[in-house]
């Protein structure tokens, strides 16, 4: 808890809570927006009201996310490189893999935050706009959690990247990347793409059912804690370099 | 005597090439030891062995009798230290730099004010870190590692980049240390002659390799017993260092 804190000291004047908050109200604005603009044309969608207001507008949403994701990630471990201060910490009594789960954490916290605010506006939107009994708030709870979950092999896997460069370019230039790979290969049907976490976060998005698929959420919660896993290790075996 | 850091055999190699060779140094409780040498003699080296920011290829050492790595946390517990450039949050302020250490270390609030008091920096305290001048990092770096009043410090080159008054004032600071509270301090540096004016023994090393070690009265007469000029110390450790280059050539020629 009290390295939490510190890490959140640390966080003061870089824009990493920034990001995310604003990636957050963003897409919050646009999904109401959005909507309003193109409200005949989605309504006359032949798909069921939930699927649209779900799916439809998670496209742009998701490209915020991923985009706050991997600006924050790189972020979070540039501060510690840019002053060298990484270095300090390394002669410090503090235990490395918990600086990393930190920084894990907060990355974590702030994308649920995100992800929270942009479906609130979504329920908000069906809430008030939807026929009586169209809405259906146990969709979008359960689609809320389908997307977040769907984030975190990005977030584990970019937080690893950026803790294994000091020049900033790389990750963010491994985060485009993996977005438009992601996007060439999100249409494919085969598992094995799954592999990717570019790809894993792209499924919701190109899904026509908001109904979250089981073997993505597992595939996603896999990843996520190999990747966590593997930033742990590296964390404890860089102190002899 | 009480010996509070000692090494034995030290050796790091790096692919083809012997950064710090079989160096045994011995340091004693309450002390100043200044470790001398030209440029690429090791001497960053070693201090990082001692903190475990780059591992020993052969040999070993103990800090306060605990061994690494499996007391690294206590080691970093007892140590202050600073190595070559000085580091910190560019993000962050000075006084917000000294208060992350702080809270790691587990201090009370006012070894914040003390350090940056010693220092010389309590005025510039809420600037930003990446705004400061070199030798107003320097100086962070150097509060960084009094922070909390150590029992052990590892100063490398702490006056790197200070102009002359800072020099001397840093000097009179890490001199005046043991006298404050009981600590021992392993300083490094190029110059005999700013050594000389602070330390109680000094270990000397070129190429990797312990050329000396001993108090400067025992350098002196070591000195006199090799035939070097004894009038400017600073001059007996050039010729020493002289000295090993051209034994070195010689056995690089035969
Ligand atoms: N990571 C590394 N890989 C390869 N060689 C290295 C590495 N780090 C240091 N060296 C080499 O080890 C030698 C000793 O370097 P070190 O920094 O310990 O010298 P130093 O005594 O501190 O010199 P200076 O007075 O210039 O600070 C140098 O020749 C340096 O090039
Ligand atoms: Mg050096």
């Amino acid at each position: 808890m009290n390295s939490l804190m510190i890490e959140l000291r640390k966080e003061k004047r870089t824009g990493v809570i920034p990001v995310l908050f604003s990636v957050g109200i963003l897409g919050a604005a646009y999904a109401f927006v959005n909507y309003m603009v193109r409200k005949e044309t989605l309504l006359s969608l032949p798909l069921d009201p939930m699927d649209i207001l779900l799916t439809q507008l998670y496209g742009m949403i998701m490209v915020l996310n991923l985009f706050g994701v991997v600006v924050a990630a790189c972020m979070i471990y540039n501060m510690e490189f840019k002053g060298n201060a990484v270095k300090k910490m390394y002669m410090l009594p503090v235990s490395v893999p918990t600086m990393y789960f930190s920084k894990f954490v907060i990355l974590t916290v702030m994308l649920l935050f995100a992800v929270t605010l942009e479906n609130a506006a979504l329920a908000r939107i069906g809430v008030v706009e939807f026929p009586h009994g169209a809405f259906d708030m146990r969709a979008v709870v359960a689609f809320s959690l389908y997307s977040f979950i769907t984030t975190m092999p990005t977030l584990s896997f970019m937080l690893l990247v950026a803790s294994r460069f000091e020049n900033m370019w790389i990750p963010l230039g491994v985060g485009v990347a993996g977005f438009l790979s992601g996007m060439a290969l999100a249409a494919a049907d085969a598992a094995l793409l799954m592999v990717h976490p570019f790809v894993i976060m792209l499924k919701p998005a190109i899904a026509m059912s908001a109904q979250p698929d089981v073997l993505v959420a597992v595939v996603s919660v896999v990843e996520t804690a190999l990747f966590l896993g593997v930033g742990l290790w590296m964390a404890k075996r860089l102190q002899y370099e | 005597m009480e010996h509070i850091i000692t090494t034995e055999h030290l050796t790091k190699e790096y692919k083809n090439f012997i950064a710090v060779n079989d160096v045994s140094i011995h340091v004693r409780q309450g002390s100043i030891y200044g470790f001398l040498g030209p440029n690429g003699a090791g001497k960053s080296t070693t201090m990082k062995m001692l903190l475990g920011l780059t591992a020993p290829t052969k040999g070993n050492f103990t800090i306060d009798g605990k061994h690494f790595p499996q007391d690294r946390l206590a080691i970093l517990k007892e140590t202050g230290s600073f190595i070559e450039s000085p580091s910190f949050y560019a993000n962050l302020t000075g006084r917000e730099n000294l208060d992350i250490i702080r809270r790691i270390l587990d201090l009370p609030k006012s070894a914040v004010e003390e350090a940056l008091e010693l220092v010389g920096l309590s005025e510039f305290g809420d600037r930003l870190a990446k705004k400061y001048s070199l030798g107003m990092k320097q100086r962070l770096g150097l509060a960084g590692a009094l922070l909390g009043r150590p029992p052990i410090l590892i100063l490398d080159e702490p006056t790197n980049g200070l102009d002359p008054s800072g020099i001397h004032e840093i000097r009179n600071l890490v001199k005046s240390l043991p006298g404050l509270y009981d600590c021992t301090v392993f300083i490094s540096s190029h110059m005999l002659s700013e050594i000389e004016l602070m330390a109680d023994d000094i270990g000397i090393l070129n190429h990797g390799s312990l050329l000396f070690e001993g108090s400067l009265h025992d350098l002196r007469q070591n000195a006199l017993k090799n035939g070097f000029a004894t009038n400017k110390l600073e001059d007996v450790f050039l010729s020493m260092i002289d000295k090993d280059n051209a034994d070195r050539k010689q056995r690089a020629i035969l």
